[in-house]
């Protein structure tokens, strides 16, 4: 270990390095675990963090929220379908609204809601519930307790929405990465004849369900599904992770993690075969006066672990302020099983890619020494 | 120079790790541009196929295709801007669409378009209701020419006519119909989102060539109604792709300044390694400017096969990738950046060894260091 550190301290340029090196890809892996977690939250945040824990989706809505339109005969099946205690409509859709005085018109995702307990968001991070129409909860981040938000129209009026009040706040409660209000089913209405004159019936994008007590709600979405071919019941989880769009991201970020879960234990890998090849007349050195070949490889691990441990330290200081910005509209957060589990992963396979280096250590023959060929 | 390339031909195996490292972070890179590429050819495409010098959005919609809602009135405005050589309304409607053979919750999601205005991407709008072209991407769905889909709640139906390429849009495949089309399916199936004869989404403009500041024209004449852009401001308009290649390209960016601390690492190493050789060389009379063009020499041809096979990889997986699954693309544009970003990255990497070869005393190799 002793000889470990010297030569570390000695080759300060060299380990600095490689440290760095490994830092960046720890400080990228865990950047854009980061994002991937922001970025689905950003997408689905809303639909898991509302209360009806089964949504009702017609079949044609692709499990699109604002795609879905549920007639009223699909209604009325859904309602009587066995098991149910409650359900309620619900409504959404994106609107162009302006919020408080600011100049610049923005995006709001609005849900509507005729039941508070099949559609409001269920913990609130700040402010209250919203009691009556004009008041919403809104997404946090994207609103502030205190907001007032107008829909506009296509002549940039609104027409008798009047004004929305934000009276409570939800953390990670967005939906296609847009600022997002929960608010009475009265509310939503208004939204969409303000945004577009021209509309006719408004009909609800799902229908929130909770099951009677004592059913799984899984089992009462399978009656739902079973009761309509038209009907696409999900449990409020299932909803969420099914959104489409989250399994390809996921599908995507999963190559780009296995490539840099290659790279890190290959460029460690390298760096310590080199090393070990540089020093092998030393080496054979060190064994030909009794050093044990099980100290030199000891010791070759311990610097493994040290360059390892080193860029894990780097990686996880430069993502920590990294991971309380925002890129946009989606939230980043420091994400402790993501650091805990690439940690150990990439620990693991830097002590794996140090075998070959090992594997020459343990070859090295004391005899070389007297003959000249430790040093090729 | 040539014993670099003895030294590369000679003793392949020095530098074999750290071809495949490259390789890993070549194939890292390609792939990174490569879905970035398919996610916007498959988010932009119905917006490039219009081929217009502008396209104008209503101004409260946000540049929004479906929240966008243009009038007749404003039509006219637009139409009568000098410089306006011809105008095409626009209009979309996203829904599932059902395809025979398919099990009843098997629905594929689509975009219908309803449009005017032909252009080199897309034909002439079919002239009877009930008809569409539809994006080449549906054909994996099962779609041939003259099948009957049937898209929304109220299953209405669309008979294909034909086929185009490259027309997607949010992702989805796309059909393209007339406007009575359009709006005859809009009504059926989103009544909250229903269209009145002459209303449209947004205007396809084309303009004469010497019309310069005809956004701001049309945009006035339309009493600031209107937002119009440039097909690269619409393109940057739709939801998430700005995010996106932003996203993409400090991914890309911090992968590139890996590479170069990769090479930097490798050849500073190998040039540790050498340092007694070089020193007899320069005692021989070799300049440090050969023997530094020595090592670029080798790493450009490292750096180089690695983008090679990186490329390879990119263009099977390219190959391979069934369509709809993950988006990706891999374009000449795309390998060849890449494969100039990796060789930049490696010159870079490089230069960090020169300060060690310029350091080298020859009279080190004769013993008069000692």
């Amino acid at each position: 270990m002793f000889l470990a550190l010297k030569e570390m301290r000695r080759a300060k340029v060299r380990f600095g390095l490689l440290i760095s090196a490994t830092g960046l890809l720890v400080l990228l892996i865990l950047a854009q675990q980061a994002i991937q977690t922001g970025l689905i939250t950003s997408f689905i945040g809303a639909i898991e963090k509302q209360s009806a824990p089964v949504l009702v989706y017609s079949v044609d809505g692709q499990r699109i929220l604002q795609g879905s339109i549920i007639t009223p005969a699909l209604e009325q099946k859904i309602r009587s379908t066995e098991g149910i205690e409650k359900s309620g409509r619900i409504g959404q859709g994106t609107f162009t609204v302006k919020v408080n005085d600011d100049e610049e018109d923005s995006d709001a995702a609005i849900i509507g809601y005729t039941d508070p307990d099949l559609g409001e968001p269920d913990q609130l991070s700040a402010g209250r519930a919203a009691r009556g129409p004009g008041e919403a909860v809104g997404s946090a981040p994207g609103f502030e307790v205190g907001d007032t938000v107008r829909v506009l129209g296509p002549d940039g009026g609104s027409r008798g929405t009047g004004e929305i009040r934000v009276v409570g706040l939800a953390d990670d409660a967005q939906l296609q990465v847009t600022p997002t209000l929960f608010t009475g089913w009265s509310g939503y209405v208004a939204s969409v004849k303000s945004a577009n004159p021209d509309a006719g019936a408004i009909l609800p994008s799902a229908i929130g369900v909770a099951p009677v007590a004592g059913l799984d709600p899984a089992a009462l979405a399978e009656r739902i599904n079973d009761a309509s071919q038209e009907a696409d019941a999900l449990p409020r989880q299932v909803a969420a992770d099914e959104s489409p769009g989250v399994a390809e991201v996921r599908q995507s970020f999963q190559v780009i993690f296995l490539l840099f879960g290659l790279v890190v234990p290959l460029v460690t890998g390298l760096f310590f075969l080199i090393i070990t090849l540089q020093k092998s007349a030393s080496l054979t050195l060190l064994r030909a006066v009794g050093a044990q070949s099980g100290l030199l490889v000891r010791s070759l691990m311990f610097q493994v672990v040290l360059v390892i441990g080193g860029g894990l330290a780097v990686g996880i200081a430069l993502y920590t302020p990294l991971s309380q910005a925002r890129l946009g509209e989606i939230k980043l957060s420091f994400d402790v099983s993501a650091v805990l589990i690439w940690s150990v992963l990439l620990l693991g396979l830097g002590l794996l890619s140090a075998v070959v280096s090992a594997r020459r250590v343990l070859k090295i023959d004391p005899i070389e020494a007297t003959t000249g060929e430790g040093g090729r | 120079m040539s014993l670099s390339l003895k030294e590369l031909r000679r003793r392949p195996g020095r530098f074999g790790v750290a071809t495949v490292i490259l390789t890993l972070i070549a194939i890292l890179l390609m792939f990174l541009g490569g879905l970035l590429d398919g996610l916007t050819a498959g988010n932009t495409g119905a917006i490039r196929a219009q081929q217009a010098d502008l396209i104008v959005y209503s101004s409260t919609s946000q540049d929004s295709l479906v929240r966008s809602r243009i009038e007749p009135e404003q039509e006219k405005q637009v139409a009568a801007v000098e410089g306006v050589s011809g105008v095409g309304e626009l209009g979309s409607v996203q829904l599932g669409a059902r395809i025979d053979g398919k099990g009843p919750r098997d629905l594929v999601p689509v975009v219908l378009f309803g449009y005017q205005a032909a252009s080199e991407g897309l034909p002439e709008p079919p002239t009877r209701p009930g008809e569409a072209w539809a994006d080449a991407t549906l054909k994996a769905e099962g779609v041939e020419q003259g099948d009957t889909v049937r898209v929304g709640p109220a299953r209405s139906t669309i008979k294909v006519l034909g086929f185009v390429d490259d027309t997607r849009y949010a992702g989805q495949s796309t059909l393209w119909a007339s406007l009575r089309t359009w709006r005859m399916v809009q009504n059926e199936n989103r009544p909250d989102a229903r269209v009145t004869p002459g209303i449209s989404q947004a205007l396809v403009v084309q303009s004469s060539p010497d019309a310069s500041g005809l956004a701001g024209r049309i945009d006035e004449a339309t009493d600031g109604f209107t937002s119009s852009l440039t097909e690269s401001e619409a393109i940057d308009a739709l939801p998430g792709v700005a995010a996106q290649e932003s996203v993409f390209n400090q991914i890309i960016g911090l992968t590139v300044l890996i590479a170069i601390i990769v090479v930097a690492l490798f050849f500073a190493l190998i040039t540790v390694e050498r340092i007694g050789l070089y020193g007899v060389l320069k005692a021989l009379g070799a300049g440090s400017g050969r023997l530094f063009a020595g090592v670029l020499l080798q790493a450009v041809i490292v750096t180089a096969i690695a983008c090679a096979i990186g490329a390879l990889a990119a263009l099977a997986l390219d190959a391979v990738v069934p369509a709809g699954s993950i988006p990706f693309t891999a374009t000449g544009a795309r390998l060849v950046d890449s494969t100039v970003f990796l060789l930049v990255a490696a010159l870079i990497g490089c230069a960090f060894s020169l300060r060690r070869v310029l350091r080298v005393d020859p009279a080190q190799a004769i013993g008069g260091g000692q």
